[in-house]
């Protein structure tokens, strides 16, 4: 299974939850629509921009790595990995 | 409440009651404190200013600490501000001033953040504290947290200088050192405080955090005689210490103390991690992230900084800029400011004093202007980047003949 962690302050995008776990394999991108099919519009508008990129505000970590510094919503997420989402606004 | 309005949100504006909220509920973006001006207008006067004791608590009105008693006594702030006539001669500048954070309690300005965090912590009962620290913000916080009695836990690079590993552990912090970058530590911070409930000052603490950082501009304001400088250079990390100033600045002018601001701010970071710079450089003013660091400006090295984008906005609106010097340049010059005006700054102060020199040789900087640097953290913390700078050690025998051998060959001075 994915796991999803979600920050306290952003788990107002999944109604509270702060660990999901999700039957899933493909792309980063493609988690995240499983997951709004979930959570609904309160999701997609607060994690995803309007052309479906990420928000600025919200960091995602594939196994601890930035996705930026991967390949961003074409990331490959396998079976098993763990995805983190937390606030930019930390730190310093 | 004190006199603190709300936390209102920096990019939508939106406003919340003073709570332990971390970010904004509705888009993630940065809170900052926002105060009932015209109510701190009639107490926070320069008469009355000028009989408080000379610590960061002389601006009470302006930080959103409500309880005396929840202060930490450590007394940081009221540091110098040092006139710096050799290094502006040196430099070929006319009126250059060094506000000497060198010597906080724990020798950086991080502990002027650190007092109004935990002051928040013990408001609030917090059962601990921590941070996510590149060095000086573990020691800030371990002190503030011994003399507060809290557990607290630091997440730091386990690559750090030996002496900002040191000192956490010395103040009884227990030191999480992470295998990773600051960032690496940032994110594991964020995922432990969060879970654990945890009060860490520049994450979960950190809209509260940053108002103690501006307490610099007030300081340098008050000991320019109610004066801005033109200039003003910081150094950039996160890049939450140039929005604090940018603040204060804005403060004054609520208030009526200044009519208005020309001074230029300046940010500057180290050519190995600069993200800032190169988003300031580039037509689209994000922060360009730095996946692995490479700099001896240890406590500048944030590849991912928090408030980039909000620097970047302030750098350009102030008319300022943005520069990147080389390590070499920073050792040159932390070298020069020790020479000229006996001031031992860590690399982040000295790339202050690389990036006056870089923009007096190609213009940034006018020879007229009034420039303050903010010199934030001490040398001694990070003694070894010097290594290799200065001749081996070879014993002189202790009778005068062999001093008099020593001492011939070299010129006076």
């Amino acid at each position: 299974m994915v796991k999803l962690v979600v920050a306290s302050p952003i788990a107002v995008a999944t109604r509270g939850e702060r660990e999901i776990d999700v039957d899933f394999e493909g792309t980063l991108g493609g988690l995240f629509e499983r997951i709004a099919e979930r959570y609904g519009k309160e999701f997609r508008q607060r994690i995803l921009e309007n052309d479906g990129g990420l928000k600025r505000f919200v960091n995602v970590y594939v196994n601890g790595e930035d996705a930026r510094y991967l390949n961003g919503l074409d990331t490959r997420i396998a079976r098993d990995a763990t995805i983190d989402l937390l606030p930019a606004i930390a730190g310093g | 409440m004190g006199y603190v309005r709300s936390l209102r949100c920096r990019e939508c504006g939106a406003e919340y009651p003073p709570t332990r909220i971390t970010v904004c509920e509705a888009c993630f973006g940065p809170l900052e404190v926002a105060y009932e001006l015209d109510a701190v207008r009639e107490v926070f006067t320069r008469d009355a200013l000028a009989r408080r004791a000379p610590n960061l608590w002389r601006y009470r009105e302006l930080l959103p600490v409500y309880e005396d008693a929840s202060r930490v006594d450590l007394q940081p702030g009221y540091t110098p501000l040092r006139r710096a006539d050799n290094l502006a001669r040196a430099l070929d500048l006319r009126d250059v001033w060094v506000k000497d954070d060198t010597v906080n309690p724990t020798y950086s300005f991080k502990d002027r953040p650190v007092a109004v965090a935990i002051a928040k912590a013990r408001e609030w009962g917090l059962e601990a504290v921590g941070c996510a620290s590149t060095g000086n913000l573990a020691a800030a916080t371990a002190a503030a947290a011994a003399k507060a009695r809290l557990p607290c836990y630091v997440f730091a690079p386990a690559s750090l200088e030996a002496t900002k590993l040191l000192l956490p552990r010395l103040y009884g912090a227990t030191l999480v050192p992470v295998d990773g970058t600051y960032d690496d530590a940032n994110r594991v911070a964020l995922l432990t405080a969060d879970k654990r409930g945890w009060g860490f000052v520049n994450i979960n603490l950190r809209s509260y955090y940053a108002e103690g950082s501006k307490t610099l501009l007030f300081e340098t304001w008050e000991q320019l005689g109610f004066a801005l400088p033109d200039v003003i250079v910081t150094p950039l990390g996160s890049g939450l210490l140039l929005t604090a100033v940018e603040k204060g600045i804005r403060e004054l002018i609520g208030l009526g103390e200044l009519t208005g601001s020309t001074t230029r701010l300046v940010g500057t970071q180290a050519a190995g991690c600069a993200p800032i710079v190169r988003g300031f450089e580039s037509p689209d003013g994000r922060p360009k992230p730095v996946r692995r660091p490479d700099t001896i400006a240890e406590s500048l090295a944030i590849g991912d900084p928090a408030s980039g984008t909000e620097a970047i906005q302030i750098m350009r609106r102030s008319r300022g800029f943005a520069d990147a010097p080389t390590d070499s340049e920073i050792l040159d010059a932390q070298e020069l400011l020790a020479k000229t005006e006996g001031v031992f700054a860590e690399p982040a102060g000295g790339t202050t004093v690389a990036t006056l020199r870089r923009a007096r040789d190609d213009g940034r900087i006018d020879r007229d202007e009034r420039v303050v640097l903010l010199v934030t953290g001490n040398g001694l913390k990070a003694p070894h980047v010097l290594d290799g700078r200065f001749p081996p050690i070879v014993p002189v025998a202790a009778d005068p003949a062999a001093v008099d051998a020593f001492l011939g060959g070299l010129a006076h001075g």
